[in-house]
């Protein structure tokens, strides 16, 4: 029995010495060396800014640009979408899920740990531009969204936040963005590493103002008091002069442009020009159009689209009609004389829908036709010709940014301006279908613009599988998650915005 | 008169039986006393018997049931033997005098004991001398005397039988003779040692075919499985290493009642999926635990986990083992048996015993030769009369891009098409892609092992082989084992063993699953059905090097290409193994220490191909594509000690008490580099690569554990079983990590516990447990802080970094706890009918669900702990023998599982009512719901249509399509053995489960599936059912955009994924019967069989493919490798 004794103390003393240590250095275990706990704010801003080129380059081409009518697939499937009029929800959910978790969630983590640093008042700032340019983007492609408690799922557990009214949203960012522009500071600290401008304050708050006018031009129907305001301050802080303000994303071949990508991977030979916008720059003699579009002649698949059967010539060019599906193409392609209808004319796939093509996030040249716009309605001073002639050279000018290749001479520039003035009766239509070709590659912005405006003066597209009611989509269809995880707010949603339709319209958009 | 022999006298059968299984001394002494007492009765007692054309058997039964002679022999006497008697009032040498004249067969009547033996056979010796002297009793344990128990001193010829009432003398003990052995029919044998003594009484205990089986139980710890209060299920080593599969796993598919297995369709190397008992949890692991004598080891899947494309399964941490190396192996399924090893139990343990030591003294060699070869089946029932193209017209101009439709004309003998390539071939069906492209494979494993015991000690050392070349080209997998176990005693109270393994596993372009690039098995099954495959192999890339797109969707890769320009190779070096050292300070005390380690340390290589036509071309100057370089580290170390006491008071109550710690530590990381776009064509090597992406991850936990048990038995029919654990996580906030879990089991014996339980009771058994165990597992390291990313790469010159989780964390989270209990019941009856029954249920709370939030809360999921579900079901196995005979016996093993679930809570609040997509977890249903797409119908159930396009309308919301889970499965085996020979046979099941694929709806949008011939007549469809507003539906819809657009409503996708399988055929023969061979080559044992393996499918549900071909066992089939039959010859030569 002794032994037995002898073991139960073994036991005891063993018990006692391991109970002690059950637990010890177990939090510096669960410490990763490798991770980093804290970042500085610049490379968190740079990332929101690189995602605010459209990182889903299906939804944007598919559904954006379609609607619009610039770009057009006729394949369904996973390519279904503005060229059908169909709901695939897969895509119309893409700029939800770019915009929460890649911007705003790195803004607000900039924005609540740097609010109170004077020393990076101006990283703070330019936070707030990016977070209101990103909640812009998403009220104008879905209507009533989260964005007052977005992004803060961290910070102070907001996993199912409210939707926001477009118009508080709208309230809300002009509000911001006018308090983050004459908040950005030339005498404090200068953030050199911002991919936009390399922490140019002037060019900061030149874009800055530049969003104000462009949110403020969006409320012209609903609400032109307001906008006539926000117009005027912004025009007095100071808008964009020059393509030297443009807000550019230099993609590049490690981070590439996902629309050039896929135009040059899977779906090279599946996009078209639509023959809205061929016709267009052709019927106006636009040197755009040279420099912008190639045609396979006698192409029958992705295949026979050879540098051997290639033509530029503007007069070649012809645009795939809309509301056409990959069978019903077959016969107006005969007819349209291509054979094929990989034989339509396409964005060239090596200059403007190349991989690493820049994406212009606010450009001189919109802020010229919105400033056009505010003249012709009386909102500001200024001569409304002036405004639109320097939006177009802008813009012509602007393409050699986007790659050397597109560069168009001064004298075919002249050229064309000398040709198309502006024209008082028609002003609106002209400086809205300007706009839109200004937004080539934009199709958030043209599609934006578009609904506001009502230009260019479209056909809608008769697709006979269409899913909407008449006219034109007016807006994407809401992430389908939130009918699981944030149910109350997005029912709370519906039912003051109208059903989760694509022909339901947005606050702004009024007919 | 003895309870044992009286149950016994009335049931000859089973006594019979009993003294043919156990008698295994035939050669005894006798003392002359209880001969001289003995001789009376011989003589006085006269018998009639009248058996005509009967055997010698039913003699004998006649002879016993008339006298109280019983009657020993072994099996060289051939009891079944024809005979012929009829006497009338003889004594009983008369009678067998007579019967057995005609017979080799002798007999010596021993008082009421008569033996029989073949007369070539020495015959029993009755000692008459006189020399030292024991005396004593034998008793059963209710403390009846037993007479006729054979006494033998070990080790010599000295013996005697105990009389009527038990007693015995012994006489004439040799010098050399110190123990002595107590051996009875139906009864355990008893072996002491004299000491000196010269009075000896000893208790026998009933001994029950199959009852005393001794299970590994959870640390290793041995009990007989009459004392556990849970299943635990043996599997025997036959099972695994002779129908072998290369994961060993698969092979017991179908074999262990509650255990469902599930076997990748990813290759020769892939894995294998273990669920015991349902699905414990919603997300995370539902795997058991592994462990390989006592110490855990890895069992983590290998699939992907690396920068760059790849899906494919490098297999998991069981397909390291080679199955001859296992001695035994125990699934303990239930809570109760695992709570001792806490929180990782939480799906039960899978405990594998491997070889130390020979059984038997001396030293031996065997030697295992496995071939087997693997054919692909094409499972499909595809369309053959409308081949390629698109609209009804067949491709007729260069390059056309209709690679993968089969919408074209209807096949006439003497058409042509022109292909891809601008080619001009017959237009003719092509039934054989899956035969022409997929290899035959074939798998070639040996095993040499030597293994010897000794008087302290013994080892077992064992090599292994296995060569396989899979069914898709240029893949394949390569193993090498040597595995060394030890066992050996210090001194007598010490004894140090240990098992040291190591393994190499080669795997060669483990084929890539489940994506479109490079998805040998998306191009073959989706390509049209008369597309040449020749062609496909002659024209892979044009002068440039470029694919030749041979369809518009560009990532289904040519697969040859697939085969021949992508690598993928993997290289694993794993090495583990533990060490114990056990120290018995009495016979009732001992400590023990082991420690024990899992390490491996991986290498793999992966590119994908330049110049394929699906990718975007790299930058001016580069060559696109791109190799990844991964190296990946794992170690586990476990350190436990043990400390067990037992003591027995009154042989009544008997105490055993245990206990210990153990310290888990394990560490993991990887570096891996992609290396994207080439400055040297073809040269895949990441310093030929224009962008580098190098990643480091690593991963450290910790769980310190103290644990106990304490075992009670009362008078050997009651046993009472619980046990505690208590661990720390080091994942887990210090507020949270420690938790404590209780188990309590007991099992009470009620055909030992009663007198006058009927005779053929066998034996009988209640048991319940309930215990709580939980899991850290779905919390990973590091896990409670937030912490930031920065891309590899600079953004024109400056640093991008992001919030690098999707996921909110959460410091408050608590493990997992799954609260279980269970009933069981088992029985043995007419020594020929095993039942086991076992009922659970399983209640798990607190899951930590990765519940999804709001995405604009700039976050995907948060860890909570919400989820609750359960988990009821039933187990049962029922072991049948059908026919028993000398030379003839047919074993029926029947097992099966039901297992229902529910869906309990779920989400941050109570009005979250479902998570998931496609499979989805629904509150009140049980786990696993498939939703899908589904059309609209009407109230009468009619099907509605687009009233201007003629399309099929679907519904708003994704509709509920079943279970993705089987709620029934198990197997049958029947075993036939007739001398030499055996057969067996397993038919598994699993039923109830639904699956959806998204191969068939590739084969219905690209015109494949024999649905698609429905209008190809005319061209046109109009859908069978109505307009929105109720008139029948008569719009005419183009046939392809009719099948495109029905392809896509998921509801059509969705098949019964239940099946009846002939899984295993096994034939064998034991070769050491052909003598002179045997004699010959000195062979102890030499088996050979021939087995097959997925010999046919009984039943299934599928069109065009076997439930079973999938990559992934959550309901949803993307299409994986088609599935194999093999067939070969497995040879087991011991010598």
């Amino acid at each position: 029995m002794n032994k037995i004794k002898l073991s139960i103390l073994i036991l005891i003393l063993g018990l006692g010495i391991v109970f002690t240590s059950c637990d010890k250095n177990f939090d510096e275990l669960n410490t990763n060396k490798t991770a980093i706990n804290s970042l500085d704010p610049v490379p968190m801003l740079n990332h929101a800014i690189w995602k605010s080129s459209p990182a889903f380059y299906r939804h944007t081409m598919v559904y954006e640009m379609a609607i619009v009518q610039q770009i057009i697939s006729p394949f369904g499937t996973s390519l279904a979408g503005g060229n059908y009029n169909q709901e695939n929800f897969d895509l119309a959910q893409n700029t939800w899920r770019n915009i929460y978790p890649n911007i705003l969630k790195n803004t607000m983590d900039v924005i609540v740990k740097n609010k109170d640093n004077a020393d990076r008042s101006n990283i703070f700032n330019m936070a707030r531009i990016i977070s209101a340019l990103g909640g812009m983007v998403l009220t104008d492609t879905y209507g009533d969204v989260p964005f007052s408690e977005a992004g803060l799922g961290f910070i102070n557990g907001k996993y199912t936040p409210v939707y926001d009214t477009q118009e508080a949203i709208y309230r809300s960012i002009l509000n911001d963005l006018d308090a983050a522009t004459t908040a950005l500071n030339s005498t404090a600290r200068i953030e050199t590493g911002d991919i936009l401008y390399a922490g140019d304050i002037n060019k900061w708050k030149r874009f800055g103002n530049s969003l104000i006018l462009r949110a403020a031009m969006r409320l012209s129907k609903v609400n032109p008091v307001l906008a006539k305001e926000y117009v005027k301050k912004a025009v007095a802080a100071g808008v964009m002069t020059s393509n030297d303000d443009n807000a550019i994303v230099r993609h590049s071949a490690n981070f590439p442009n996902d629309v050039g990508a896929n135009l040059n991977g899977s779906e090279a030979a599946n996009f078209f020009m639509a023959k809205p916008l061929v016709d267009f720059l052709k019927s106006s003699n636009d040197p755009r159009l040279a420099v912008l579009a190639v045609r396979f002649v006698g192409a029958t698949s992705g295949s026979t689209q050879t540098d051997a059967n290639v033509t530029r010539i503007p007069s070649n060019q012809i645009g795939i009609p809309v509301g056409y599906d990959n069978n019903s193409i077959s016969a107006r392609a005969v007819a349209d004389g291509v054979g094929s209808f990989y034989g339509y004319t396409q964005f060239d796939r090596k200059t403007i829908g190349k991989q690493d093509s820049p994406f212009f996030l606010v450009t001189f040249t919109q802020t010229q036709f919105l400033l056009a716009e505010a003249v012709q309605r009386g909102w500001i001073d200024g001569d409304a010709s002036v405004y639109y002639a320097k939006g177009i050279r802008g813009h012509m000018e602007q393409l050699a940014i986007h790659d050397i290749n597109l560069n168009i001479s001064a004298n075919n520039i002249d050229i064309f301006l000398q040709a198309h003035p502006l024209e008082t009766a028609k002003a609106l239509e002209q400086i809205n279908t300007q706009y839109w070709v200004a937004c080539i590659m934009d199709g958030q912005e043209a599609f934006a613009n578009f609904r506001r405006s009502g230009y260019p003066a479209l056909a809608q597209n008769m697709y006979p599988q269409r899913a909407i009611a008449d006219g034109f989509i007016r807006r994407m269809t809401y992430d389908r998650s939130e009918f699981t995880n944030n149910l109350t707010n997005i029912n709370n949603a519906i039912t003051r915005q109208g059903p989760d339709k694509l022909d339901t319209r947005v606050w702004w958009d009024v007919k | 008169m003895n309870k044992l022999l009286r149950k016994y006298g009335t049931q000859p059968i089973f006594y019979q039986f009993f003294r043919k299984m156990k008698l295994t001394i035939l050669i005894v002494t006798v003392s002359i006393l209880s001969c001289l007492s003995a001789e009376t009765y011989s003589q006085t007692t006269k018998l009639t018997i009248t058996e005509n054309n009967s055997t010698l058997l039913n003699v004998l039964r006649a002879i016993e049931s008339q006298s109280e002679f019983k009657f020993f022999y072994n099996e060289k006497v051939d009891v079944n033997k024809q005979v012929s008697v009829e006497v009338n009032q003889k004594s009983i040498t008369e009678i067998l005098d007579k019967v057995l004249s005609s017979t080799s067969i002798k007999y010596k009547v021993l008082g009421r004991q008569i033996a029989l033996y073949d007369k070539n056979e020495m015959e029993p010796f009755i000692s008459e001398q006189q020399g030292r002297k024991v005396t004593g009793k034998v008793t059963d344990s209710s403390g009846a005397s037993l007479p006729g128990v054979s006494v033998v001193v070990k080790g010599t010829s000295t013996g005697v039988i105990t009389d009527n009432s038990g007693n015995f003398t012994l006489t004439n003990i040799p010098e050399n003779g110190k123990t002595i052995t107590f051996s009875f029919i139906g009864m355990k044998p008893v072996t002491t040692d004299i000491n000196g003594r010269d009075q000896i009484n000893v208790v026998l205990e009933t001994e029950i075919m199959g009852v005393d089986e001794v299970v590994v139980t959870a640390l290793g710890i041995k009990k007989e499985t009459k004392k556990i209060g849970y299943a635990a299920a043996i599997v025997k080593a036959e099972e695994m290493t002779v129908n072998r599969t290369t994961n060993f796993m698969q092979s017991l598919q179908g074999k262990v009642a509650g255990v469902n297995i599930t076997s990748m369709a990813t290759g020769a190397g892939g894995s294998t999926n273990i669920n015991v008992r349902g699905q414990s949890s919603f997300s995370g692991s539902n795997q058991p635990l592994i462990v390989v004598d006592g110490i855990p080891i890895s069992n983590s899947k290998d699939y992907g986990g690396t920068q760059g494309p790849n899906n494919s399964d490098a297999g998991d941490g069981l397909l390291s083992i080679n199955p001859d190396i296992i001695e035994s192996m125990t699934v303990l399924k239930g809570g109760a048996a695992a709570a001792l090893y806490g929180s990782r139990a939480k799906d039960g343990v899978i405990m594998i015993t491997t070889k130390n030591h020979k059984q038997n003294k001396g030293v031996e060699v065997t030697f295992n030769s496995n071939a087997t070869f693997d054919r692909a089946i094409d499972d499909t029932n595809f369309q053959y009369e409308y081949g390629q193209g698109e609209k009804g017209v067949r491709p007729t101009k260069p390059f056309p891009d209709s690679g993968v439709w089969s919408f074209g004309e209807k096949i006439q003998p003497g058409m042509t098409q022109m292909l891809f390539n601008g080619e001009v071939v017959p237009y003719v069906a092509q039934k054989n892609h899956i035969k022409d492209f997929y290899n035959g494979g074939f798998t070639f494993t040996n095993t040499l092992s030597v293994a010897s015991q000794g008087d302290k000690g013994g080892f077992n050392l064992s090599l292994a082989q296995l060569k396989n070349d899979g069914i898709m080209p240029h893949s394949g997998f390569d193993r090498y084992n040597a595995s060394f176990g030890f066992t050996q005693d210090i001194t007598s109270k010490l004894k140090v063993s240990g098992n040291l393994n190591y393994s190499r596993e080669i795997h060669t372009n483990p084929p890539q699953i489940a994506s479109q690039d490079m998805t040998s098995t998306k191009s073959i099954y989706t390509m049209s059905n008369t597309m040449p495959l020749s062609l496909m192999e002659k024209y892979q890339r044009d002068v440039n090097g470029n694919e030749i797109i041979w369809s518009r969707f560009k990532n289904r890769t040519n697969p040859y290409i697939s085969a021949n320009d992508a690598f993928n190779n993997i290289d694993k070096d794993r090495f583990y193994g533990n060490i114990t050292a056990r120290y018995n300070f009495t016979d009732l005390i001992y400590a023990q220490v082991r420690v024990g380690q899992d390490y491996y340390a991986r290498h793999q290589d992966l590119n994908f191909p330049s110049k394929m036509a699906g990718q975007a071309p790299a930058p001016q100057g580069f060559v696109n594509g791109s190799v990844t370089q991964d190296q990946r580290r794992f170690r586990e170390i476990n350190s436990d000690f043990l400390i067990g006491a037992e003591k027995e008071f009154n042989n009544k109550i008997g105490i055993n008490l245990t206990f210990g710690g153990n310290t888990m530590y394990q560490y993991s990381d990887q570096n891996s580099t992609l290396g994207q776009d080439f400055i040297v064509p073809w040269l895949y090597a990441i310093n030929n690569a224009r962008l580098k992406t190098p990643i480091y991850n690593y991963s450290e936990r910790q769980v310190n554990s103290l644990y106990g048990t304490a075992d009670f038995s009362y008078s050997n029919y009651l046993f009472i079983n619980g046990t505690l654990r208590n661990d720390w996580f080091s994942t887990l906030s210090p507020a949270t990590r420690s938790v404590i879990y209780p188990s309590v089991s007991g099992s009470f014996v009620f055909s030992q516990a009663f007198e006058n339980m009927p005779a053929w009771l066998n034996f009988g058994k209640l048991r319940a447990g309930y215990s709580e165990v939980g899991s850290d597992t779905d919390i990973a390291p590091f896990s409670q802080t937030l912490t930031y990313g920065l891309n590899s790469n600079l953004f024109n010159g400056q640093p991008v970094g992001t919030i690098n989780t999707g996921t909110i964390p959460n410091s408050g989270l608590r493990p997992m706890r799954v609260k279980e209990y269970e009933f069981g019941f088992n029985m043995k009856v007419f020594n020929r009918i095993n039942l086991d029954l076992t009922y659970y249920h399983k209640l798990s709370i607190d899951q930590i669900l990765n519940a999804a939030v709001s995405n604009a809360s700039g976050y995907s999921s948060q860890l909570i702990n919400v989820g609750e579900s359960e988990n009821k079901g039933l187990e049962m196995l029922l072991d049948l023998s059908a026919i028993k005979s000398h030379s003839f016996s047919w074993n029926i093993i029947f097992n099966g599982a039901y297992n229902t679930s529910k869906v309990l809570k779920l989400g941050l609040d109570d009005k979250a009512v479902s998570i998931g997509g496609t499979i989805r977890q629904v509150v009140g249903q049980p786990l696993g719901q498939i939703y899908t797409s589904g059309y609209l119908r009407d109230d009468q159930g009619r099907k509605i249509f687009n009233a201007t396009n003629g399309l099929p309308l679907t519904t708003s919301q994704d509709i509920r399509m079943g279970c993705a889970l089987p709620k029934w499965f198990g197997g049958v085996t029947n075993i036939l053995r007739y001398k030499g020979i055996s057969m067996s046979a397993l038919v598994d099941f699993k039923l109830g489960n639904q699956i959806v694929s998204s191969a068939e709806f590739d084969f219905m949008r690209h015109g494949k599936s024999k649905a698609t011939l429905i209008g190809r007549e005319d061209g046109f469809v109009i859908g069978d059912g109505v307009k929105p507003d109720g008139t029948p539906n008569t719009t005419k819809v183009d046939l392809q955009t009719y099948y495109e657009a029905t392809a896509r409503i998921n509801e059509n996708n969705v098949y019964n994924a239940g099946f009846w399988k002939l899984r295993q055929l096994t034939i064998g023969y034991d070769l050491i019967r052909i003598k002179k061979v045997a004699e010959l080559l000195k062979l102890q044992e030499c088996n050979l069989n021939a087995v097959a393996n997925n010999v046919l499918t009984i039943k299934r549900w599928t069109n065009n493919t076997d439930p079973e071909q999938v990559y992934q066992v959550d309901g949803t089939q993307d299409i994986a490798l088609p599935l194999v039959r093999s067939y070969g010859f497995n040879l087991k030569i011991k010598f």
